[in-house]
């Protein structure tokens, strides 16, 4: 089943004539049951999009169509959206079984079947114990599970969410990812999901899309954005990243996905190895390797790339190192069982498997 | 099918032309048009009950009246002519003015400790001492009055306490005259002259006045070289305040004055009612707010230099 | 020998402390003399304005009902300020909202505009009035109290319900909007309740305004539709006796009233300064 839920098309808003706009003739087309991220710095443009997906904002041009029909100048009130807002934005004068049915309330449910609904709804976020009680009378956990079974219980045609974790310490927000993400699955709605959380994004999304200053840098899964990023940005932002320029030599194979493995020299250090797209052969790109993906010997060994250790940080769990390599910092990290911390100073020698170094498709932006 | 790729490379700076679409535009007019409905029957009521009521007076001045209640509807400058050529309302003006002063010297002074206590307690019952010292605003002038008249009248407190304790025998004139319309205007706007103070005295930092302390300086020389220099701006736009009030006020100088305390306010009032010389009240009011009006100027002035928050 | 125990901890007696606190003490009974000595009056069975007191009675309340004029003033001043205060609301609330929740040029000035009546002598929009219903054959009915003290209570009302509205959380009425409130909906069920603290504590402060003011109501209709602070006004300016002291306690209550109800949702100081 893989019919289309929303199609946002050449979606601008600019808020005043002159300045950029806040979202740039976005495209995106949303899968029904998926939940997709909108990941991004501030000011990237997400927040915009997801309010002119609810209708809380008019877009400057471009389309919104829901289920094949075009929305955008759909009210607000009429669009049967079910958005959880960042501040959670409980009414506080109602309790929260008033909360939830306010909903039902305007689409004037029957008053017996409003309150079944209210007490699933409120199963289903394991609060029906606290029905009667007022917002400021529930914990940040608490109020954000009555937001979000204040806007499930609707049966709404998209689940927006909007930060809906920020306000949550750590440990609470790694058990609403979960939660979240169980609810969503079981009640099949269409999210979409703002965030500036990396790790929010991958470990909760279907698709993520990477927006910045106002466009999206690639909508993919999870695995796409973070093993094959288009950009140098997306490369950059999601998890920590060694981004270097190098000359894209001759193909050499095809990697186990059917990549093409290149041979790569990067100026002043080396070569190695590679994968990516087709036909970037002579090419100058960005590589990317992540940091644990790096392998460290000590000394000067053949068969690698050899530098000196200009920093190593011991974190408990990992290792850290900076390896110099010409103008190259290079950031390794290993599990510390991996053998005895060296000393700053000492030579290392670095090597990594071609499918653990990627050329971005992206041409090498001008500084 | 999957996702769309959308990457696209749009040049930094080149942005679309704003062609704002049929709902942007129409919902920017309908957010206009709802302000201006929610904005327009307040504009309406403002207008009928305060607007047109001042236009119109503005207007009355210029016409010509006589004691008679006869009003000429005419484009004269005579009215104000009359005003000022009359050395009577040269004297009413100067009494007015004096009477402003006194009331706003008095009332800062007799105000200033409260402020200054209640903006440094700390004790819980601040917040009802703070509410004591500004409710009487919530009660009626004339009962305030009243209760002057009752304290300072011929049998009133005062007197009858001194005839009874012996020291007079005739009861001192402490009502029907500018002494009790002072006393009483006074402690009337003593909760503005609080209210004031306490907004003006925000940079008054308590820390200052330890770090004096401990510098060696006593009690005295603290107040008079920190504490003093620092809240005088507060206490400047406190009595600006009490003045612009004082001058324009009626009921304390009708009643505690006894017909014998001759105002501004009074004299309006003899005009408009007494004497039904509309034009000559319109012009003796529009006197009035010029001279309320160059000192709102320079209170506001005062408070915007002062960066006194309010 | 009690007497000389050791005290090393004993707070040495502060003698500057304590003249502030005594300057501060009569400060305070200066600013509130007037309303205890109208107390006392109003329950002291001296048949005579005298001091001392010559004992309690509750005489002076229980003749306050046969006083015809202070009854008829009353009502007067009841049915015109609840009046006002009624049309206050609505046109304060609905400007204030507006003010708040639309982004319009111009905005800065109309608000300044809903505040200026507090900047302008009373004195001066009552002999307005007077001059524009006059003529109309308007003054000395309840509409010419009414509107005229429309103006002098209307900020208030804009001002205590602006402070609510900014601190409230819009994205609530969004919220509410999402889930399929028209705009009337979402006032009714969601700002509304939400701002209930300022448009209540206005409303309280705009009647006891418009309840107490005196010189408007006055000028207007002073020979027809007296209020109670003109009847008490034009009283006591020929007999100044216990009969007014307990009208007046009235007042001072329904007054203490006001500033608790007011003290308690908004805080008074923030409202009236």
């Amino acid at each position: 089943m893989t019919a289309v839920k929303l199609t946002l098309d050449r979606l601008t808003k600019q808020y005043r004539a002159g300045l950029a706009p806040a979202v740039d003739r976005l495209d995106m087309e949303v899968e029904e049951g998926h939940l997709v991220a909108l990941l991004g710095p501030s000011g990237c443009g997400k927040t915009t999009t997801l309010r002119m997906v609810a209708g809380l904002m008019d877009p400057t041009a471009g389309r919104i169509v829901v289920d094949g029909r075009d929305i955008t100048a759909t009210p607000v009130h009429e669009r049967g959206m079910g958005m959880v807002f960042q501040s959670y934005a409980l009414f506080p004068h109602m309790d929260v079984a008033a909360n939830v049915a306010f909903g039902l309330q305007m689409r004037r449910v029957a008053k017996s079947k409003q309150t079944e609904l209210v007490r699933n709804a409120l199963d289903m976020v394991k609060l029906g114990h606290l029905a009667s009680r007022h917002p400021k009378e529930l914990s940040g956990g608490q109020q954000q599970r009555v937001a979000l079974a204040r806007a499930l219980v609707v049966e709404p045609t998209l689940l927006l969410l909007d930060e809906p974790l920020s306000n949550l310490d750590a440990k609470l927000r790694e058990t609403m990812r979960t939660e979240i993400r169980s609810i969503q699955r079981r009640t099949g709605a269409t999210t979409l999901f703002v965030t500036h959380d990396q790790d929010e994004a991958l470990d909760m999304a279907d698709r993520i899309a990477v927006m910045n200053g106002g466009l999206i840098e690639q909508f993919g899964t999870p695995a796409d954005i973070y093993e094959r990023p288009r950009t140098r940005f997306v490369a950059d932002f999601i998890g920590r990243a060694n981004l270097f320029e190098a000359s894209v030599a001759a193909a050499s194979g095809t990697g186990s996905k059917g990549e093409t493995v290149y041979r790569i020299d990067v100026p002043g250090i080396g070569t190695s190895e590679a994968i990516g797209e087709a036909g970037l052969e002579g090419s100058q790109r960005t590589v990317l390797v992540r940091p644990h993906r790096v392998q460290v010997e000590l000394g000067a060994q053949p068969g690698g790339l050899t530098g000196t250790i200009e920093n190593v940080s011991y974190t408990g769990d990992a290792l850290g190192y900076s390896i110099r390599l010409g103008d190259v910092l290079l950031q390794v990290e290993r599990h510390t069982a991996d053998g005895t911390i060296p000393a700053r100073g000492e030579q290392a020698t670095v090597r990594w498997a071609a499918e653990d170094a990627y050329v971005l498709p992206e041409e090498v932006r001008a500084p | 099918m999957t996702a769309t790729q959308a990457i696209r490379t749009v040049a930094q700076g080149e942005h679309p032309p704003l062609q704002r679409s049929a709902e942007e535009r129409r919902s920017r007019t309908r957010q206009r048009r709802t302000f201006w409905l929610l904005a327009a029957p307040a504009i309406l009521g403002l207008f009928g009950s305060f607007v047109a009521p001042l236009l119109y007076m503005v207007r009355m001045a210029f016409n010509r009246g006589s004691s008679d209640g006869v009003i000429e509807e005419t484009f004269t400058l005579d009215t104000f002519a009359r005003a000022v050529e009359d050395p009577y309302y040269w004297k009413v003006t100067l009494d007015t003015f004096l009477m402003g002063l006194t009331v706003a010297v008095l009332c800062v002074i007799v105000a200033y400790p409260i402020a200054l206590f209640l903006m440094r307690s700390q004790s819980r019952f601040k917040s009802v001492l703070i509410a004591l010292a500004i409710a009487p605003l919530l009660t009626s002038a004339v009962v305030r009055t009243y209760g002057w008249m009752v304290i300072l009248g011929g049998g009133g407190l005062i007197n009858g306490t001194l005839i009874d304790l012996g020291l007079i025998t005739i009861p001192l004139q402490l009502a029907n005259n500018f002494t009790g319309v002072i006393i009483g205007l006074t402690e009337i706007f003593m909760p503005y002259a609080i209210l004031a103070m306490m907004s003006g005295f925000g940079k008054l930092d308590p820390r200052l006045e330890e770090a004096a302390g401990s510098l060696g300086a006593n009690r005295i020389r603290t107040f008079l070289k920190v504490t003093l220099p620092l809240s005088l701006p507060g206490a400047l736009a406190a009595g600006l305040l009490v003045f612009v009030l004082a001058i324009s006020t009626f009921v304390t100088p009708r009643l505690l004055g006894g017909g014998a305390v001759r105002v501004l306010a009074t004299e309006i009032y003899d005009q408009a009612t007494g004497l039904i010389n509309w034009p000559f009240a319109a012009a003796l009011s529009i006197l009035l707010l010029l001279l309320f009006g160059a000192m709102i100027a320079g209170y506001q002035a005062l408070v915007r230099k002062l960066g006194i928050d309010r | 020998m009690t007497a000389s125990a050791p005290a090393p901890f004993k707070k040495r007696v502060d003698g500057g402390a304590m003249a502030f606190r005594v300057i501060v003490a009569l400060s305070y009974l200066f600013l509130l003399a007037p309303l205890l000595i109208v107390v006392v009056i109003a329950f002291s069975s001296n048949q005579y304005l005298s001091f001392p007191p010559e004992g309690f009675t509750l005489r002076w309340f229980a003749e306050l009902p046969q006083q015809a004029g202070f009854m008829q003033g009353l009502q007067t001043s009841l049915i015109t300020a609840s009046a006002a205060t009624l049309i206050v609301l609505v046109i304060g609330v609905s400007a204030a909202l507006a003010l708040d929740r639309y982004d319009v040029p111009g905005k800065a000035a109309l608000s300044s505009f809903f505040l200026s009546p507090l900047l302008v002598p009373t004195i001066v929009i009552a002999l307005g009035l007077v001059l524009v219903l006059g003529p109309l054959g308007l003054t000395n009915t309840y509409e010419s109290i009414v509107l005229g003290h429309i103006g002098i209570t209307l900020p208030y009302v804009v001002r205590t319900t602006l402070m609510s509205l900014a601190t409230s959380d819009t994205s609530c009425e969004e919220a509410a909007r999402v889930l399929g409130a028209n705009a009337f909906t979402v006032f009714r069920r969601v700002t509304l309740p939400i701002i209930r603290p300022g448009v209540i504590a206005g409303g309280v402060i705009a009647f006891i305004v418009s309840f107490d003011e005196a010189v408007i109501s006055l000028f207007v209709a002073e020979s027809g539709r007296p209020t109670l602070p003109v009847q008490i006004l034009r009283y006591v300016e020929y007999s100044a006796d216990a009969a007014v002291a307990a009208l007046s306690v009235v007042l001072i209550v329904f007054s203490a009233v006001v500033v608790v109800v007011v003290e308690r949702l908004m805080g008074l100081k923030r409202t009236l300064a």
